[in-house]
């Protein structure tokens, strides 16, 4: 375990060396919030709610999920492998002495604990420049849970990840899936529109699927919204969490073996 | 007249050029197609959702929410298709010195540049871009005439010129500095915002920041405005205006940032 959080610790350190990096990503959390702004400011100009929503719970849900989706750069994970494996020296991470998927899942855990103050102190500073009367529960079980969940939202993203890059095992040309997969993901995450404001039909189909209870649930849960998912939403997030690991340890042993080293 | 036949025909050889080496890799042809493809369907399941729960944005309806997006997906097809590769590969160039190649040939580098990598296999997305149109156009119920249509191409075209200028603009800043200063960062955040909020939702500071500073905001919002007959004289000038303006920015950017160049080392 210490070596896991060495590697964490590298990977915070090497945060430091972009600086620049850090400083944008906090401005541009802005981008998700100026959208949510001026587009529902619009509609709320003619009305006081949409669906479940006020302007203020709007604006306070659009913030808890942008600072959440701000943590989840598991992206990198999957570009990282693929790139290794494309030019074969993914050997990099056959040879230290840690387990692979171990390795990238600690380097995640670094970069998120690393950003974390600063998309918070983000947050915060949104808050004030829109002026937004920020609704938080004041629950504390529902803040444990959302915090869980979020907690392993972020984790089943980056084993979703870690998942899809080492299909480049097998096939050479995933690149293009994953491009997909991250304009899909901004709609089914919630990012562009709470999932709330869905047809019933097509939330109930959500909820069985992971991508609910990676940004949208804790959001909603941090803004006060959903109390009645808490519990069971960490339970949902879990099982995905285990059964997309299982996959991983099936296709890995089954995938590693076509591994040259030799680029393709 | 000659220098533009001799263009044309560089151009010519360019595209059969980079059509026999994308037919190479089948997927890698479509991946701009699938990839952009898939990104206004989600703009359009999005605000199909924003639509179930209210009627209208400001004064824009579902209708003209979705010749908005159509009609940006019809200009970013036009930039997939034509000069979105080769402007993209301008900054590596100019890193590397690869730029020097292209300064020895006997046509203009820019051009060179900018044509060079054209995608065919985009070109659906112009299709589909078309279908969205055509599906936003059946909402309102609008049926434009032969001169509507030819304004609404006029303004397709001329904003594509100025997607064309933001590009080089944003991508020929490392002939000035070493580093790229998260230009692109800047482009794809305003690009991203433009794409999913109309121009007519801007007021204040952020009509200044995306009708002036970085135009995305009227990019697709223009040729909606013109076809939609929302579009009032003063509005036209200032889209003209604002084109010739980042042109001549582009041509002025470009040429002095060629004498910065200092080949590799750059």
């Amino acid at each position: 375990m210490y070596k896991y959080w060495e590697i964490s610790k590298t990977y915070m350190k090497t945060q430091l060396v972009w600086r620049a990096d850090v400083i944008f990503n906090m401005v541009f959390t802005v981008t998700k919030i100026l959208f949510a702004y001026l587009l529902w400011g619009m509609v709320f100009k003619d009305r006081d709610m949409a669906g479940m929503f006020s302007f203020n719970g709007m604006l306070s849900y659009y913030i808890a999920s942008s600072f959440l989706s701000q943590l989840e750069m598991s992206g990198g994970i999957s570009a990282e492998i693929y790139d290794r494996i494309r030019n074969g020296t993914f050997s990099k991470y056959m040879v230290i002495p840690a387990g692979i998927e171990r390795y990238f899942l600690a380097m995640e855990f670094g970069i998120v604990l690393f950003y974390i103050p600063f998309d918070f102190i983000a947050a915060i500073i949104w808050i004030f420049i829109f002026r937004v009367n920020f609704t938080f529960t004041m629950d504390l079980q529902v803040i444990v849970c959302a915090a869980v969940i979020a907690f392993l939202g972020l984790l089943f993203m980056a084993q979703l990840n870690y998942l899809l890059g080492i299909m480049a095992l097998k096939f050479p040309g995933i690149q293009t899936f994953l491009m997909i997969k991250d304009n899909l993901a901004m709609l089914i995450t919630g990012g562009i529109v709470p999932l709330a404001l869905f047809p019933e039909s097509v939330i109930n189909i959500l909820k069985i699927l992971p991508f609910y209870y990676v940004t949208y649930l804790p959001a909603m849960l941090f803004s006060g919204f959903c109390r009645e998912e808490a519990v069971s939403g960490i339970f949902i997030i879990l099982f995905w969490c285990i059964v997309v690991q299982a996959v991983i340890n099936v296709l890995w042993k089954k995938y590693v073996k076509k591994y040259q080293g030799a680029g393709i | 007249m000659g220098n533009l036949r001799k263009n044309i025909r560089v151009l010519k050889e360019m595209v059969y050029l980079r059509f026999h080496r994308m037919v190479v890799s089948r997927l890698d042809f479509f991946a701009p197609f699938f990839i952009d493809g898939i990104l206004f369907v989600v703009q359009l399941l999005a605000f199909n959702v924003v639509y179930s729960n209210v009627d209208k944005i400001g004064t824009w309806g579902h209708g003209e929410m979705v010749l908005y997006i159509g009609t940006f997906s019809l200009i970013n097809a036009i930039n997939m298709v034509v000069y979105f590769f080769g402007v993209n590969g301008i900054p590596s160039k100019i890193k590397s010195g690869e730029l020097d190649l292209y300064l020895s040939k006997p046509v203009s580098p820019l051009f060179h540049l900018s044509f060079e990598k054209t995608s065919p296999g985009s070109l659906p997305l112009a299709a589909m871009g078309i279908c969205i149109i055509l599906y936003g156009a059946s909402i309102l119920d609008v049926k434009p005439g032969i001169a509507q249509i030819i304004q609404y191409i006029f303004w397709v075209l001329v904003m594509s010129v100025l997607y064309y200028d933001m590009e080089v603009i944003i991508r020929s800043v490392p002939l000035y500095t070493v580093s790229m200063a998260r230009m692109e960062q800047i482009e794809e955040v305003g690009i991203d915002l433009c794409m999913k909020l109309p121009g007519t939702a801007f007021y204040g500071i952020y009509k200044v920041i995306f009708y002036i500073i970085l135009p995305y905001g009227i990019m697709a919002t223009l040729p909606v405005q013109s076809i939609i007959s929302e579009m009032d004289l003063w509005t036209g000038i200032y889209g003209i205006f604002i084109v010739i303006i980042f042109s001549c920015i582009t041509c002025a950017v470009w040429k002095y940032g060629l004498k910065h160049y200092n080949s590799a080392s750059s």
